[in-house]
Formats: C-alpha cells, structure tokens, sequence
C-alpha cells in the first residue's frame, strides 16, 4: 500500500529522513513543511517532493498524508504532534519525543483515541547489531531477565555538523531545552535500559557534571557528564553513563544474565556472546580468548556478508531504515508498532528524573538555577499511574 | 563592546605585513567616501579579518563587523591593531537572525557579504549561505545609502564538465547547474546564494559585484587545499599532476574584495579571484613535504581517479547510498580535471595587483603551518 509523507521541519535531520523515506517501496514524500520558505524549498528541490508549505496546518489541510516526520527542534514536538494527529496523520516524532513525559502521555492517549499510530526517533534501537542482540534474548540467551544492564553513550563535542553548531552559538535551541545537551542525546541510550525494565515507576539516581573540557573553552552552561543508576520493580538494575570525554567515543550496551551475557558495540556493530563455560586450569586463559577472536571473525563476516549484499548502511541510518519500514508496516496493519508506547513514556520519564535530579544538585552546589531544570509537567507524572 | 585585547602570539604565527591598499584609493574612482558606513560579515573569519584590516588601512573609519556570537576569539583580534580599532562597530549577531541584520545593515554604503556556511550537510551549508544572504539581502536592500553589495562566492562554482583538460576557466564559463549530482555541500549552499544575489539585483535593483575566490591560503589556515589529492582513504592519492592551483593568497585576496566594494562602474560583474604565477599541483605538494612533514603519496593520474569516480557514482546508486556519492564524474572534474586560470579581468576592472608574490606567500603559509603544528 502507498504511504504518502509529509515531513515537518527541514533542517539536517530531515534529510536523514528523507534519504530513508525514499529507499522504501511504496514511500513517497507528498510534502515538506518549513517555517523557512528556503529551507522547504531545498528540501523539496533535492529530494523531489511534489510540494512544499511554509506553514503545517495548511500542508495537512492540502491533502491527505499518512504519515507526517517532525524533524522540528524540540520544543515544537508536541504542539505539531497534536496538530497531525488532530489532522488525521499518524506521526513520527524525532527524539527527544517531546519535552516532558507528560506531554509524550498526552501524545500518545490522543493517537490512541484517534486509532493513530506514534512512534519515536529511537532509531538507535533498530541497528543490526541491536537487532541480533534482540533476536538472541527473544530466544532465551541470557536464561531469563537481565540481572544488570550498562548502556554507555558518548557524544563526540568534535563532530563537524552538529556539536560545532551547538558550541559556536550560544543561542542555539539545543541550550534552549530543559535537559540542554543531554535532552537532546541521551534517549537513545536511555531507551535501550527502559527495553528490558518491568514496572512503570523505576527509581532514578542521577549525577552530572560540566566536564573540565567544557569549563576551560567558557561552556559552563552544558553539563556534558552524567552517570545514572536505575533499579526496576523487579531489582534489575542499569547503569547510564553519558560522556563527551571518554575516548573513542562508544556506544555499547551490555546485558547481564542469570546465565550468560551480551556485548553489543554499536559502533562497530558488534554483538559478542559471553556464556557461562568452565575450562579447567589454564585453558580458562587460552579457550576463551580464542573463542572471543573467533566471534570477532564471526562479526567482521556478517558486516561484510551485509555490505557485499548492499544492506550494511551507517547504523543508525539502517536502524532508522529499519523503524520508519516497521512503523509503515503497523500503520497498514502488517506489524505492530516498533516501539511499545510503554518504552516512549519510560524514556521521558527518567530523563524528567535525571534532568531534575542533576537541576537540583547543581543549585544546592552553586546556589543558581541551570538550564537543566525540572520539566514543566513533572508534578503529573506522579499521578498519571 | 570593549576592543579585545591582541593576542601577540598568535599575531606573530599570523605573519601579516601592512596591509597593501592605502588611502589613497578613495578618491574620484571610488563609490564611497571614507565615512560612510561599511558592514563586513564574517569579519571574524580568515579572509574577513584580512578585508577589515585592508579597510582600516585604505583609512575608512566606520567598519561594521559581524561576528557571531561564539564566545571564541577569532582571527579579527590578532591582526587588527589597537591603535585603529575606534574605527571598527562590533556587532555580535546571527545572519539568520533578521533582527541582527537589521541591525547590521542601517546606514550601510558597502557590504561585503563574507560569512558563509561550511558545514559538511547540505541543510546545515544551504541555511547558513543562502538562507543567511536573503535575510541580509532584505535589511540592506531598505537602505537608502546601499552602493554595493559585494558577495563572495568561490571558483568551485563554476562547472568545467564540457571543457577539455588545460582549457581557461574564466568568468565567461558556466556555473554548475546540476548541483544534487555533483554532491558537494559547500558548492549547493555558495550557488543558490549567488542565485540569490542575482534575483535581488533583477528584483530589486541590487548593485552587487561577485567575488569568486580560488584557493585562499596563508597564514591562519593549515589545511593543504584538496585540489592536490585525498587522503580519504588512509593514504595520500595525489590526482592530476600538473593541474595548476588557483590559489591566492589571503591578504591579496582581501585587498581585491576591498577594491571591488569601491570602484565605480563594475556593478554586476563577477570577478575570479587568482593570484599570479599558480604552481602546479606537483611543485605544491612537493614543496609541502620538504616544508612542513613528508607522509607517503601514491600518484593517481586523472583517468584512472576520474574512472574510480565513476565507479563509485554507480555503486553509490546501485547500493541506495551504501557508500554516498561523495566521489562522482562532476565533483572529480571540477576539482581535478585541470583547467588554467585569469586574473586579467580582475586586474582590469579592479586595478588589482596580487602584491604578495607566489613564493612569498608560500613561505609565510609554511612557516605558519609549522609553528601551528599542523596537520
């Protein structure tokens, strides 16, 4: 069934949308959406979308859209998202979802009600390696619940096309945001925790930072370092741990099980098997390391089986790939939807915790109030379960 | 705002001399007198820093910088001094801020239009080239007192593919038109902004002059221009051996842009910007080794780098991008296909003189590179 888009917001990561959106069959981009008349006609222009708006309401009165992409800062997440669903179009939302979880409930109660689908730019989720991590739990790897989980995602403050726009204008909407910086990356690895957490209320202990990088170039207003415990209802506990500083930057997650665990390096897209096997004496130092170069080789196989057979994009291109062909695929009534709504709210709801955590610390610290503050809908949270 | 205070050591790295132009070209042949109101965007930047200090010596006395808000320091405060910084209006501000270019552009006489986007995406280039120049297009073309407004473009503009190898490439050649083919994010942004230029001046009468710099080197920029070769691939390929290199160097650049925001009768003109006697992509690369670090070079004759182009072009097709068309036919051709250079026309209109000689210039740019630590 054709799915016609629209794509609302026409900045730099709608262009990762739209070079997705028009790899799959059966997608077309019916309509870009800008505020900026020239930023919608660039968008339009390269990747050939039959038109182009300066305002949402009159792109979604144009015609019918299945699917409206709001690659819009943040802060407009919610108003817009309500607007499409309000319009009839199910809605993928970039991350963060929306600036609070309280919004993201709102969001989703009215897709909901609506009989609309929403999902989340949580496409970090959807990486191969993520993939095959994900198919060796379903199959009972780990020998049941995680006992203990550790995602580490790291930003590189060096990268060209983001963080020197962030840290060259001091203006910028990411420093507008409650959470600054960490509101804007930290739900991809916040999201791969809240997978696995059983309950609705974890218990949240956050810490952050400026890192001394930060201070010495004059950026004491991003706090770039924070480290995160959660413990679910069932005593599964994580570990966040969020850092521009460590180096190279990593993306891992690991899961500790009852009976084995698993490794999953993004980065390389790598996913290693760590099972609970005896080895008398010495071959514990030589059968193991032996084993760990063979799944290495095992790995390298896979990534280039995928890229001989042309499906080994960027990661987090192929996971993006990945969720906008799943949600597709539930909108038509073929899957269900890639991101339980359970997880979305999840997400923001801890990072709400983290961001007011590490608000409150930093002003009993300094006596002053950092742009990381409690998120506006925060007292609702308390009551919405 | 406060004058920064000079940075003595970065100004010595910098290597600069008294700037070339003196007051003596605002006379009779110039649209402008010497209190009139300048605004230079990007006056932070590594050629806007060179045209605010050639202003300052030609004598003008109400420069109006635009610099974006970073909180770093840019190059403006180690070249110009602070003897002559009364004559310099700082302005922190945003181009896409149409508050900020309001502000920037009262009163103004000249405007030479610097900042530029240089990001590695399309969006993130095209926001800050064209998006930024219609919002200053806007302020500056409800000013009365407007008498030019000089864009500065680039040479990478332009689009050789139905020339032959050594053919001139001048102002009379074709811009690239086919700009989603040819890949290239600074190219996207630089063209619709020229585009923009063009639709002010047939819209609304905008007197403008374009500027399309070659290579701008010196001191202040380490980088070895990539029209020497890639080194994408873990090595050194050096493409099209004897291709000459449009360079020109920083402070001879600055003073044509200076010049084409003065001289009567050239509005609507583009001007290439190239300095005298270009080596050749072989003497620059040799003379980069022996001057600043040798590293292993493996030699890559143009058809054998524009086949690989080629190559990958269809394989990033065949694949939906597996590998983006960062290396395709016209990207390989605009930069190594190998064409010759003019200034004449610059020299002509402009009255314009490269003053720092090749070799001059060469070795301020390596002694530079070196202190700087370079690569």
């Amino acid at each position: 069934m054709k799915i016609r888009v629209g794509i609302l917001g026409c900045g730099k990561v709608a262009d990762q949308h739209a070079t997705q959106i028009r790899k799959i069959t059966g997608a077309e981009i019916a309509a870009v959406c800008d505020s900026e008349p020239l930023m919608a006609l660039q968008l339009q222009e390269r990747f050939n979308a039959s038109r182009h708006f300066t305002s949402a309401s009159e792109m979604l009165a144009a015609g019918k859209l299945d699917v409206v992409h709001i690659t819009t800062p943040p802060q407009n997440h919610f108003e817009s998202g309500k607007m499409c669903l309000e319009a009839g179009c199910n809605v993928y939302i970039e991350k963060p979802f929306t600036m609070n979880a309280g919004e993201a409930e709102e969001l989703i109660d009215l897709a909901q009600r609506r009989g609309l689908k929403l999902t989340a730019g949580h496409n970090a989720q959807f990486t191969p390696a993520m993939i095959r991590m994900r198919e060796l739990v379903g199959k009972g790897y780990l020998g049941g619940a995680p006992v203990h989980l550790e995602s580490i995602y790291c930003y590189n403050l060096g990268d060209e096309s983001y963080a020197k726009a962030l840290l060259g204008d001091k203006e910028h909407w990411v420093r507008k945001l409650p959470g600054s910086l960490l509101q804007n990356i930290i739900s991809h690895g916040i999201t791969k925790i809240v997978e696995f957490l059983k309950g609705d209320n974890p218990r949240v202990v956050a810490s952050g930072f400026t890192s001394p990088f930060l201070k010495r170039i004059g950026q004491d207003d991003i706090i770039d370092e924070v480290r995160v415990i959660i413990e679910d209802d069932n005593l599964m506990t994580a570990y966040f741990t969020f850092s521009s500083q460590i180096s190279p930057t990593v993306h891992q997650f690991r899961l500790f099980g009852p009976r084995n665990s698993l490794l999953v390096d993004d980065d390389h897209q790598v996913l290693i098997k760590s099972e609970n096997r005896e080895y008398k004496s010495y071959l514990r130092y030589f059968v193991p390391p032996f084993l760990f170069a063979w799944q290495y080789m095992e790995n390298f196989n896979t990534n280039l089986r995928k890229f001989i057979k042309k499906d080994f994009h960027l990661p987090f291109d192929a996971g993006m790939k990945t969720l906008i062909e799943s949600f597709y695929a539930s909108i038509n009534g073929n899957a269900p939807l890639p991101l339980p709504y359970k997880e979305i709210i999840l997400t923001a709801r801890i990072m709400d915790q983290i961001f007011d955590q590490i608000s409150h610390k930093q002003r009993k610290t300094t006596g002053k109030k950092r742009p990381i503050k409690q998120a506006s809908a925060r007292s609702r949270l308390g009551t919405a379960r | 705002m406060a004058p920064p205070s000079v940075d003595h050591t970065r100004k010595s790295m910098l290597e600069f001399d008294d700037f070339g132009l003196s007051p003596s070209v605002i006379g009779n042949d110039s649209v402008i007198k010497e209190d009139d109101i300048l605004l230079v965007t990007g006056a932070n930047g590594f050629v806007g820093s060179r045209v605010v200090a050639t202003l300052l010596a030609c004598g003008f006395k109400r420069i109006r910088c635009l610099v974006r808000p970073t909180g770093k320091s840019g190059f403006l405060e180690s070249i110009v001094d602070k003897s002559k910084r009364s004559a310099l209006e700082m302005v922190n501000g945003n181009l896409l801020s149409r508050e900020n270019c309001s502000i920037a552009a009262r009163g103004v006489s000249v405007v030479y239009h610097l900042a530029a986007g240089t990001d590695k995406t399309f969006a993130g280039c095209f926001m800050n080239s064209a998006v930024t120049t219609r919002n200053l297009l806007d302020a500056v073309t409800g000013e009365s007192s407007l008498r030019r407004f000089v864009n500065i473009s680039s040479i990478a503009v332009y689009s050789n593919e139905k020339m032959r190898r050594g053919d001139l490439l001048d102002e009379t050649c074709e811009v690239e038109t086919d700009l989603v083919e040819r890949y290239d994010p600074y190219v996207y942004g630089k063209s619709k902004q020229d585009g923009l230029v063009l639709e002010y001046a047939r819209t609304k009468g905008l007197p403008y002059v374009i500027m399309r710099p070659g290579v701008v080197f010196g001191p202040g920029k380490a980088q070895l221009t990539g029209r020497v070769g890639v080194n994408t691939f873990g090595v050194f390929l050096h493409i099209g051996f004897d291709n000459a290199i449009p360079l020109t160097y920083v402070d001879n650049c600055a003073e044509a842009i200076v010049l084409a925001g003065l001289r009567k009768g050239i509005e609507g003109e583009v001007i290439n910007i190239v300095d005298d006697d270009l080596p050749k992509s072989r003497e620059l690369l040799s003379l980069y080794r022996k001057e600043v670090r040798n590293f292993p070079v493996l030699p890559a004759p143009y058809p054998v780098f524009y086949l690989l182009c080629m190559l990958w072009e269809k394989y990033s097709k065949w694949s939906e991008e597996q590998l983006p068309p960062v290396f395709n036919r016209k990207y390989c051709e605009a930069y190594w296909k190998g064409n010759t250079y003019s200034n004449a026309k610059a020299k002509k209109l402009l009255g314009w003189r490269p003053r720092i000689p090749m070799d001059v210039g060469m070795d301020r740019y390596f002694a530079y590179i070196r202190k700087a630590g370079s690569l």
